[in-house]
């Protein structure tokens, strides 16, 4: 696979650019000149998805060069000689790879999912865990995430249905990959060196295919954000961006529609319009919560929880029965914004 | 005290010394202590935390350290635990020194506590204790100098001369007279315990050739209790011998060169009993507290004892029989020196960097560790000098450094081939007596143990994509 990638970038460099520019193009080197490179020759696709150092980047030159598929031009000037180009006849890029795109994105989508899946496995089989990244917005996003839903089986459930779609659509060996280096209740995610070694396979063969499927998960979800709601929010949005199914309730919210009317309306459990309404107050500033939560009890709904030092929902409800599970997520989400 | 232990920390009891420490800390008392490794010397604060009113602050040389023992404290359930370092945002720190005053643990680096709008925020705050961690970064004669240690004494009477206390788990006396002064310990108490862990047996293996060391070191891992900790030198040693193992075995290797996730994922994968042994560098094994590591192979000499130990220490903390061995063959003299040598610039690479920063360059060609031992060197000296007599100033100091750290090696190399007890011999550099041993060396008679009985963990095996994502969310089959 890499000697395919080098010899790839060097037929499209035609000669132009040294293996330095490769070495940069590969490793998301963010220069002028590479950025510019990257969309000249074209490679932008490849742009950082295979981060190797340059003596491995050399020794696959030599060894192409061995073979007669490159020849030099000048000083780590390679171009494609004929059997080069008959070589990479067959070979095709992994289908969704664009690393130029998502160069700022598909690492921090990556370290949400794999976190969140890890705390949803651990949760629903009762076990403990040591959170997988130690970033703590990571941790914190996904601790905020989580408090926005209710039920944790019926997440799993549509979560676990959002992700068997897409991964369906890919390479099963694609498939396989990415969710070998998901972290569960009971496997530790692996390492690609470790996934290359158990299946027998070059370690950036593996890389490509977990990059292949994490950006075509990606696609998918600016694409259809409908259809993969949970994955979408995963997403890094501005603050007031909601999920589109939540932008929807917003809007019949605007237009004067209450609560029950809106369920109907969208054919939705009535749940699912809180889980919108709650969604909405975390984002959306300018939000009134009066209509679903008088204030007299959003305050004693803060002061409780300030004096019981909490955010859990239960130990709240226990000590004011009056009000709903529903009321205190909203009271606290509002307080979690305003806390920040 | 016992209330918290149990409730907070889920401990019966105190192990060695804690006791006897946090009553000093308590008291307000200056203290040095110097615990084994996986003594549970981080105890010995985060208890105090809970009963004196307001922050404690740890300065810890290591960012990895750091973050492991702040997630620990998140484990435990403590929310109001930082760490400041420098992969902080601007803004980040800015909102965390807003609310400084709200934290009970402030991890820093001490890179960290160079800044002027950290210590103004700190005076501002009651710290009701200093820890220096890894205090023997202290010392020039330690085996891991730190200059940007030194400056502690004054942030120290900075902040109104809190109570402190300077922890570590390898230092010879030297070492701990260093700390005093430096910190200006005033009226210190000195916990120094028994660094000797008995229940480990120390084995020195002599072959003749390196292909002899991998043939042994194979056969040792088949027939040890596991799991086990192979240390190399090279990162390209950890690669080659984890290919060599994992034929057989559950291996990985791990070192310094791989991205921070893969690093913690292997990491966890050896908490967690998913690996059999871990071939590694020196950058593994900090703040890991795995109470079951059975052995610890080191497939070449460290090059100096402080090292050494903290490395044997990594097994067998919780106190059953376990075995450290290190494998030795003629010409491994060679390996460190040619270490040692690596280590330290040339003359040509002094000017190099010298001239890099005089233009304001970053890139001076050095390594981390040389660069900060150049730039504390240079504070002392007069920067407009010429820049070869700088050079030559310098190249002397670093030379009286590698006569030093050679001292170590001749060390190492005298007590790998000498004849007398391992462990006597060994805890004579930290001026210790061994305690008692059943099972001590080599040279005191005593063997390897094969261990049969050990049940082979099982392993997990990869599934295809759709069952594990079933397994993962709890979905029962026939669903969909």
């Amino acid at each position: 696979m890499l000697q395919h990638i080098v010899l790839f970038c060097i037929d499209r460099f035609r000669g132009e650019r040294s293996l330095a520019a490769i070495d940069h193009l590969l490793n998301g080197k963010k220069t002028a000149q590479t950025l510019q490179d990257s969309k000249w020759y074209d490679v932008s696709r490849l742009f950082g998805m295979v981060p190797i150092d340059r003596s491995r980047l050399f020794d696959v030159a030599r060894a192409l060069e061995a073979d007669g598929f490159i020849s030099q031009v000048d000083e780590h000037i390679y171009c494609t000689t004929a059997s080069g180009k008959e070589k990479l006849r067959r070979f095709i890029l992994p289908p969704y790879i664009d690393g130029w795109k998502y160069m700022n994105e598909s690492s921090l989508f990556w370290k949400r999912l794999s976190l969140l899946i890890q705390t949803i496995a651990n949760i629903i089989h009762r076990t403990s865990f040591e959170p997988i990244h130690r970033d703590e917005h990571i941790q914190s996003f996904v601790k905020r995430w989580l408090f926005q839903h209710t039920h944790i089986k019926t997440l799993a459930r549509s979560l676990y249905e959002e992700m068997y779609e897409l991964l369906s659509y890919v390479e099963e060996k694609d498939a396989n990959i990415f969710v070998w280096r998901l972290t569960s209740h009971e496997r530790i995610g692996w390492t690609n060196e470790q996934i290359a070694y158990a299946i027998n396979e070059e370690d950036v063969a593996v890389l490509l295919s977990f990059q292949n499927v994490l950006h075509f998960m990606l696609e998918m979800t600016e694409k259809e954000a409908e259809k993969f709601p949970l994955l979408y929010s995963l997403r890094e949005r501005k603050r007031s961006q909601l999920t589109s199914s939540a932008q929807k309730t917003w809007e019949l919210l605007k237009e004067g529609y209450s609560l029950e009317q809106i369920a109907q309306l969208r054919g939705l459990r009535k749940g699912t319009i809180e889980d919108h309404i709650v969604e909405i107050a975390t984002y959306i500033p300018t939000f009134v919560l009066t209509p679903f939560l008088e204030e007299s009890k959003r305050k004693r709904i803060i002061q409780q929880a300030r004096q019981l030092k909490t955010k859990k929902l239960r130990a709240i409800k226990e000590l004011l029965p009056d009000v709903s599970y529903f009321e205190i997520r909203l009271a606290l989400a509002r307080w979690e914004r305003e806390d920040v | 005290m016992f209330d918290i232990l149990k409730e907070r920390f889920g401990y019966d009891s105190f192990r060695i010394g804690q006791r006897e420490i946090i009553e000093d800390v308590l008291n307000g008392q200056n203290c040095v202590a110097m615990l084994p490794t996986g003594g549970g010397k981080s105890l010995c604060y985060q208890l105090p935390g809970y009963i004196l009113n307001g922050s404690v602050l740890i300065i810890s040389p290591l960012v990895s350290l750091m973050e492991d023992q702040v997630q620990q404290l998140r484990n435990r359930g403590e929310k109001r635990v930082v760490a400041l370092n420098r992969f902080l945002s601007y803004r980040e720190k800015r909102d965390v020194l807003r609310e400084l005053a709200s934290y009970r643990f402030i991890y820093a680096s001490p890179e960290i506590l160079q800044s002027p709008l950290l210590i103004e925020a700190l005076t501002r705050i009651n710290i009701s204790l200093f820890v220096v961690d890894e205090a023997h970064c202290i010392s020039q004669w330690g085996h891991d100098f730190r200059p940007d240690f030194l400056k502690l004494g004054l942030l120290r009477q900075t902040l109104g001369n809190p109570p402190c206390l300077a922890l570590t788990a390898t230092a010879t006396r030297q070492v701990i007279a260093d700390i005093v002064t430096t910190l200006k310990l005033d009226d210190v108490k000195q916990h120094i315990y028994p660094l000797d862990r008995p229940n480990i047996c120390l084995y020195v293996q002599y072959v003749q050739t390196v292909e002899e060391k991998i043939t042994t070191l194979k056969h040792l891992v088949a027939i040890l209790p596991k799991p086990g900790i192979v240390y190399v030198a090279s990162r390209q040693w950890a690669e080659t011998l984890s290919e060599v193992l994992r034929e057989d075995h559950r291996v990985s290797y791990y070192h310094g060169g791989m991205d921070g996730e893969q690093r913690l994922l292997i990491q966890q994968q050896f908490v967690y009993d998913q690996l059999d042994v871990i071939c590694c560098t020196n950058a593994f094994g900090m703040g890991i507290d795995k109470p079951n590591v059975r052995f610890v192979i080191h497939f070449h000499l460290p090059t100096q004892p402080e090292a050494y130990w903290q490395e044997v220490g990594r097994v067998g903390r919780d106190g059953n029989e376990s075995i450290a061995i290190l494998l030795y063959a003629p010409g491994d003299e060679q390996v460190g020196q040619t270490i040692i040598d690596m280590e330290f610039p040339t003359m040509e690479q002094i000017v190099y960097a010298l001239n890099a920063l005089r233009h304001g360059q970053k890139e001076t060609g050095l390594t981390d560790v040389q660069q900060r031992l150049l730039l504390y060197w240079l504070e002392q000296m007069d920067k407009q000098e010429h820049i070869h007599t700088l050079a030559k100033q310098l190249y002397a100091r670093m030379e009286q450094r590698k006569k030093e750290k050679l001292t170590k090696w001749i060390f190492m190399q005298r007590w790998v081939t000498g004849h007398t007890c391992r462990r006597r011999s060994l805890l004579s550099y930290f001026e210790q007596q061994p305690l008692k041993n059943e099972r001590c060396c080599d040279q005191c008679g005593a063997h390897i143990h094969a261990n049969a009985t050990i049940e082979r963990i099982q392993q997990i095996q990869l599934r295809p994509w759709h069952e594990e994502l079933r397994s993962m969310f709890a979905i029962k089959v026939g669903n969909k």
